[in-house]
């Protein structure tokens, strides 16, 4: 599987179009060609995505970066199916995102764990396979919630409330929660923006060693340019007025990824080329 | 009415069980202060009546009080027992029909938009002036009363349960809706919930406004109860009567009040409480 897309090619093609494309290079997982949003609101049309093309292999890890208002989380809710676009083709492992959430090959992790206060951890991580009706018993559906919870590394907390839980603890029982329905593909909508920056290193590193071990399709929303770096094979930089992609930047740091590859060349590199792009993206939109 | 307020640090939300005496002595502490004041406020009427001598029709001292309190104990008794009934019935049908109009509203969008303009122009209505009309229609006994609690009660009731079905996280609810949960399952497993602590809040109004409602309603026409204790007594200028079922309307007011602060430390735990 050509999951790693060759990265001179990608620069060369995002270079000639502005929007870039690995569709020719590796078998894409999710695919957006042409999206655009338009809100409405008070009568006025607004568009909030303008002509947005990208594309992530199976298996992949790629980010979406950009400032705020720039329609990063708006594209996630495109690719998540929870917001139809107003233009463009949409393709998640093959079916249109609405139907790739009904086949349950989305997981959505939130900035906010969006827990419920009354439930435990397991119960928490339990709610979607309930609701979900999918033929698993009772006792199935508390294995895999213990299960799940193992996973990201909170066994021994399943009594435990939400207010019991630190914030990058609830955040993992968010994740847990999320991969509890075995998805193919994980979308995190700024999963780790309200975390202190501490824990938030410690969350990357985690999120990497999920990711290694369950093989999922991630991407992730993000508005750190180290998280975005440390975390992806591809950084989608965004900028707004209007909101589009302006580059998809390949990462050539090797995975596995660690504390090390924070002082890693390719790492600072990396970030450098990002931090450039986003100002660029910054001048353009107060010009415009 | 519902502000929260998060004065206890996440993580230490743990219940740490406490030893009776020290709980005891916690509870001596928090009602200490309340308790010395009242004692001085007694004793000082008590003083200032005396000194001046304040006719007995006009504003009798507690000592006074307190003898009719206790040699009308009978009495009194029955009539308390009787408006007990009509606060706790009136109050069950407010919070079960507040409740009813709460969950029609959140759930039967269409008919909800139809509904609330009519429940807040019925709150509008100066309710207490339906008194007489109640009696007219449901005669003299607990009917009347327990239709005018319901009347002035179910309101804040409604109200605050609304907002706690309302105010889920949209996030959630489209996470719910992505795995194919149905209107009634999000209702039933998230908006519920999520609205108990304010159902209670709503409910703590509306006790005390249903004491309120007895007391009127029994005003406008009764045969037995504190509040027609209360009219009878001042007519024939039994002053010490009337004070004596004042302080047991209020004592009667009390005990629900915090009967359902109870159950709502008991039941309703997720929620920091505000001491």
């Amino acid at each position: 599987m050509s999951a790693v897309p060759n990265a001179a090619a990608l620069r060369r093609l995002s270079a000639d179009t502005g929007a870039p494309s690995t569709a020719a290079l590796a078998p894409a997982h999710i695919s957006a060609r042409g999206v655009c949003v338009d809100f409405t609101v008070a009568g006025r049309v607004t568009r909030v995505l303008d002509d947005v093309s990208l594309s992530v292999p199976k298996g992949g890890f790629v980010s979406l970066i950009g400032p705020s208002g720039c329609g990063k989380s708006t594209l996630l809710k495109v690719l998540a199916g929870l917001l139809p676009p107003t233009l463009g083709d949409v393709s998640v492992a093959g079916v249109a995102p609405i139907e790739a959430v009904r086949q349950r090959r989305i997981g959505i992790v939130f900035q906010e764990a969006t827990l419920l206060p009354w439930k435990n951890a397991l119960d928490n991580v339990a709610l979607l396979m309930e609701v979900a009706h999918s033929g698993r018993t009772n006792d199935e559906i508390r294995d895999r919630a213990i299960d799940m919870l193992r996973l990201v590394g909170l066994d021994g907390a399943e009594a435990k409330r939400p207010a019991q839980l630190s914030g990058g603890m609830r955040q993992r029982v968010s994740i847990a929660r999320a991969l509890a329905l075995d998805p193919e593909v994980l979308m995190m909508d700024e999963p780790f923006g309200a975390l202190d920056a501490i824990t938030r290193e410690e969350m990357s590193e985690f999120l990497l060693e999920i990711w290694e071990r369950t093989k999922k399709t991630i991407v992730l929303v993000t508005h750190s340019i180290d998280e975005a770096a440390f975390l992806s094979r591809e950084v989608n930089v965004m900028a707004s007025n209007p909101a589009r992609i302006i580059e998809a930047l390949p990462i050539d740091l090797p995975y596995p990824r660690n504390e090390d590859s924070y002082s890693a060349p390719e790492f600072a590199r990396a970030t450098a080329r990002l931090r450039r792009l986003l100002k660029e993206g910054h001048r353009q939109a107060m010009a415009a | 009415m519902t502000v929260m307020v998060d004065d206890n640090p996440a993580p230490t939300a743990s219940p740490v069980e406490v030893p009776g005496s020290m709980r005891m002595r916690e509870a001596m502490s928090r009602f200490a202060p309340a308790g010395a004041l009242f004692v001085g406020v007694v004793v000082l009427w008590e003083v200032v009546g005396r000194i001046f001598h304040v006719p007995e029709f006009v504003l009798p001292a507690p000592s006074s009080i307190l003898r009719v309190l206790v040699t009308r104990q009978v009495n009194l008794g029955y009539a308390a027992w009787v408006t007990a009934q009509e606060v706790v019935w009136g109050f069950l049908l407010s919070g079960a029909i507040g409740a009813a109009v709460a969950l029609v509203i959140a759930r039967f969008a269409t008919f909800g938009r139809a509904l609330y303009p009519l429940v807040v122009l019925f709150q509008n209505v100066p309710k207490v002036a339906l008194a007489p009309l109640f009696i007219l229609w449901f005669g003299f006994d607990l009917a009347p009363k327990v239709v005018l609690i319901v009347v002035i009660a179910f309101f804040p009731v409604a109200i605050n349960m609304l907002v706690g079905l309302q105010t889920v996280d949209s996030n959630l609810v489209a996470l719910m809706r992505s795995v194919g949960a149905s209107r009634n399952e999000i209702l039933w497993r998230i908006q519920i919930p999520n609205s108990l602590p304010y159902l209670m809040a709503g409910l703590k109004v509306a006790i005390t406004l249903a004491v309120i409602g007895a007391i009127v309603g029994e005003f406008a026409g009764a045969q037995a109860g504190l509040g027609y204790m209360i009219q009878f007594a001042s007519t024939q200028m039994q002053t010490s009567l009337v004070f004596a079922a004042l302080v047991e309307v209020s004592v009667l007011g009390m005990l629900f009040y915090y009967a359902i602060e109870w159950i709502e430390r008991r039941y309703i735990d997720w929620m920091p409480h505000t001491a």
